[in-house]
């Protein structure tokens, strides 16, 4: 089958908040944009955001400002996040939702019309602008509503994207393939912006859709990019636990910001052990620590988690600000939240580690290649603030959009694409195919998952982590056998794209593992048994991961740009406390 | 503190050990026509559809293609005819369709691309050819002059027609798309008046008539099954009757703007 040819001037792959705005952005500025994504349009990964996006637009809460946002995030992040995107995020993110509803997106409005903000945890100020608990869904409609009206605009769906093609050290086009009849496709393009998202699928139990295998991260590894705070993973405080055909399947953030509380099987509001001054809003990881300890300690809930309880609401109130949840329950777990308590548990939700980029323009270390949204990395640091991805992926998948366009723009005609990379990437995709009873990929994928969440777990050590990387490598090893599970058809092969998948998935856990063994201290999201306590002097590194000349992966400590004066002034300073009124 | 539901701890006896499932199997490129296929797996009180497909997929046969994403019925992706109606995979509990077996098949009113994978090329154009997007008046302030005002009172107009999903449940359950494939259908219509009923929007008669541009939309006959199917809870055959009214209103008043 000899490919198919496409010429672009902006390739996006992924069509998730940050590719769409991304596209959005390198259309109005005037280049021709594709964008190919895994799933169809409207259905990645995104939809399943609920609590809302943060943004410092003060409508509730005076007193905000993007200091404050700044602040919140930075120390959120423990201080290794990459502070000048932390600090344009504080800074844009108020216009880029405001651009948001102007384009029609519905929020929650306060009484005099304003966009609502809801808290949330190790926000300052209440500053999750929201729509009830299915935020992600709304972002995902209007920027798709817009994307399909802005012209020069080109969408591919179910195309997966197998390799980036080089040329001269840079970034030229992609070999993909179409779900739909197996066809390939050769994108060759003037600048490709990765929005791929996270890779949440390595664990057994995450909230994270069918998507999550961390295409992207491997595309720009594979191209020779550098990838950063790889260790630092974020379990998501509350998933639901029980049944088991639901579990790691997300509960908002939103339950705790709009009262609920926290409590072990004895009843008590253990949070006050854990942080007596934020309690239930206190930062992901602190929380999500917080519930394994009190499981570890016997007094976890019956199916190994705790009590989240909103009962204290009225029911009302319940269903017109977590509707969703309260549909969630009923029907997946029998439980009215409105008379009984929540089961909860820690699930894996968010990749910190990433592509590392420039923070202005989101180019990675490899010219032509550029990166925004989840598969990108520095602007949360060691742990990630809640409703800081929606407004992640606005205001960096427009800053990555235009830089792509701008570079598109710079360039001349399109470069000759490597036939002899076409030639490898196709034999790479087909090798499946030609071995339909090789290694099962759904058992190798099964496999690995067990390994991540046995030996990558919310508290780490040395001699686990080791084993858990042996057992990474060796998986990898019989990887290169693997079959489809045994369909030989190119139309609509779940087994095959599962292979692929597989691929992605495998470099994430292997760059998960070695960088979690390097950094000799507990920080955020990466807690280590054997090294308990926060080292001041790892604040200055982060761990980035590369490919290295004979195709193993290298893992170097490169100390960080230090925060100016001015910015670490604005960290410490104290804000003035928000006392909110009872909105109900 | 409440005590711990009871629900939730008590272990749920097993009315049976297994179940089967009929899935429909086709690949054009080998097939002359769909096929269904039986399996039989080992049953859970907890399971879905979807779960069910997994586990076929995982431990029997590798080869059953269908589309799933989310798992928690948002991303509309699992669309399929479970024992003849339309419904989402992830949603729907084995548990409901007890002793069995339990007939799984492609949503009806689409081209098939392989098993219970459809083609939706129809249903993307269809959504974009009705202006789903703010309409301004031509007199947007800078950004810098903050949000449009929009009440809470205002956002409930038409909060309900923004929860669609795109999960084509109610093109699989429209009478009128079986015979008129052309109909720009049900979801496309509640995504129109979603735009129309919004107190932002200045379309106008605009978006109407792409609307009611085809005859398509006098043939519903409120039959109400694509609002009877939505896992969402939206309401397209009340849109269609707003919709029909408005239009109405609007040839007997030349000047007659949507009304909000």
């Amino acid at each position: 089958m000899t490919p198919e040819n496409t010429d672009t001037d902006v390739l996006v792959i992924g069509a998730g908040g940050a590719g769409m705005r991304g596209a959005i952005a390198a259309a109005q500025a005037g280049r021709r944009v594709t964008v190919v994504c895994k799933s169809l349009l409207g259905k990645a990964h995104t939809v399943m955001a609920e609590g809302g996006a943060a943004a410092a637009l003060a409508n509730v809460a005076g007193l905000d400002s993007w200091e404050a946002h700044f602040a919140d995030t930075m120390k959120g992040g423990k201080l290794i996040n990459n502070w000048r995107m932390a600090e344009l995020h504080a800074k844009e993110s108020p216009e880029r939702i405001l651009e948001l509803e102007r384009w029609g997106a519905v929020f929650d409005r306060t009484e005099d019309g304003l966009i609502h903000q809801r808290p949330f945890g190790a926000h300052t100020y209440p500053r999750l602008a929201h729509i009830g608990d299915r935020t992600g869904l709304e972002l995902i409609r209007s920027l798709q509503d817009a994307l399909v009206h802005t012209p020069g605009v080109e969408v591919h769906m179910e195309v997966t994207v197998v390799r980036l093609l080089l040329a001269a050290g840079r970034v030229v086009g992609a070999l993909a393939y179409a779900r739909a009849d197996g066809r390939q496709i050769v994108y060759s393009a003037r600048a490709v912006l990765l929005a791929t998202g996270g890779a949440g699928r390595i664990y057994r139990v995450t909230s994270n859709s069918w998507e999550c295998t961390g295409d992207g991260t491997m595309l720009a590894y594979e191209a020779g990019a550098r990838l950063r705070d790889c260790e630092m993973v974020q379990f998501h405080p509350t998933g639901m636990v029980w049944p088991p055909g639901v579990r790691g399947i997300l509960v908002t953030e939103g339950v705790r910001g709009e009262g609920g509380v926290l409590r072990n099987k004895d009843g008590e509001r253990f949070m006050e052990r854990y942080d007596h001054e934020r309690m239930e809003l206190s930062s992901r990881d602190v929380v999500a620590r917080a519930i394994n300890s009190e499981v570890a300690a016997g007094r976890g809930s019956p199916h190994g988690g705790a009590f989240l309880d909103i009962t204290h609401r009225s029911p009302d109130f319940i269903k017109r600000k977590l509707p969703s949840m309260y549909e969630q329950f009923l029907k997946l777990a029998k439980v009215d939240i409105t008379k009984e308590p929540m089961e909860v548990a820690p699930t894996i939700h968010y990749y910190m580690g990433g592509v590392d980029v420039e923070a202005e323009t989101g180019a990675t270390t490899v010219p032509g290649l550029y990166a925004a949204g989840e598969v990108a990395s520095g602007l949360h640091g060691a742990n990630r603030l809640g409703g800081n991805s929606l407004s992640d992926l606005l205001v960096f998948g427009k800053r990555a959009g235009d830089a792509a366009a701008e570079f598109a723009g710079r360039q001349g005609k399109p470069r000759r694409i490597d036939k002899a990379q076409v030639e490898a990437a196709t034999e790479f995709l087909m090798a499946p195919l030609t071995r339909p009873h090789g290694e099962s990929p759904y058992k190798l994928q099964s496999e690995l998952q067990e390994v991540c969440t046995q030996h990558a777990p919310i508290i780490r050590d040395e001699p686990s982590l080791r084993e858990g990387l042996e057992k990474v490598l060796a998986l990898k090893e019989r990887a290169a056998e693997m079959g489809t599970g045994g369909a030989t058809t190119r139309a609509f092969n779940p087994g095959w794209h599962s292979a692929l998948d597989l691929h992605s998935m495998l470099i994430n856990a292997e760059a998960l593992f070695r960088s979690a063994i390097e950094r000799k201290e507990s920080r955020g999201a990466h807690a280590r048994s054997d090294f308990p306590k926060l080292d001041p002097k790892w604040a200055q590194l982060n761990l980035m991961v590369q490919k290295g000349k004979n195709g193993e992966m290298t893992v170097t400590a490169t100390e960080n740009q230090p925060i100016p004066y001015e910015l670490t002034e604005v960290i410490t300073q104290s804000f003035q406390k928000y006392t909110p009124e009872e909105h109900e | 503190m409440a005590a711990p539901s009871q629900e939730l701890l008590r272990s749920n006896p097993l009315p049976a050990d297994t179940i089967q499932l009929s899935v429909t199997r086709y690949d054009p490129a080998q097939d002359a026509a769909p096929r269904q296929q039986t399996y039989e797996i080992p049953y859970r009180d907890d399971m879905v559809v979807l779960d069910a497909l997994n586990w076929i997929k995982t431990h029997m046969d590798g080869s059953v293609s269908y589309r799933w994403s989310c798992r928690m019925g948002i991303c509309g992706s699992c669309g399929m005819n479970v024992n003849g109606t339309p419904r989402l995979g992830c949603s729907v509990f084995l548990r409901d369709y007890l002793p069995g077996p339990v007939l799984v098949e492609p949503l009806p009113n689409f081209p098939v691309i392989r098993d219970l994978v459809i083609d939706m090329t129809s249903f993307m154009e269809k959504l974009s050819s009705v202006k789903p997007w703010v309409i301004s008046n031509g007199q947007e302030p800078a950004l810098a002059a903050g949000e449009h005002r929009q009440t809470p009172a205002q956002v409930e107009q038409y909060r309900q027609f923004s929860m669609c999903i795109n999960c084509m449940l109610c093109y699989a359950a429209c009478p009128v798309i079986a015979i008129e494939p052309h109909f720009v259908g049900p979801a496309a219509i509640a995504l129109a008046r979603r735009y129309d009923l919004d107190s932002r929007d200045h379309a106008g008669q605009d978006r109407l008539r792409t609307v009611t541009g085809s005859d398509a939309i006098w043939d519903c006959s409120f039959i109400g099954e694509c609002s009877a199917v939505c896992p969402k809870g939206v309401d397209p055959a009340k849109a269609i009757q707003q919709t029909k009214f408005e239009s109405t209103l609007g040839m007997l008043l030349p000047w007659g703007g949507v009304s909000k």
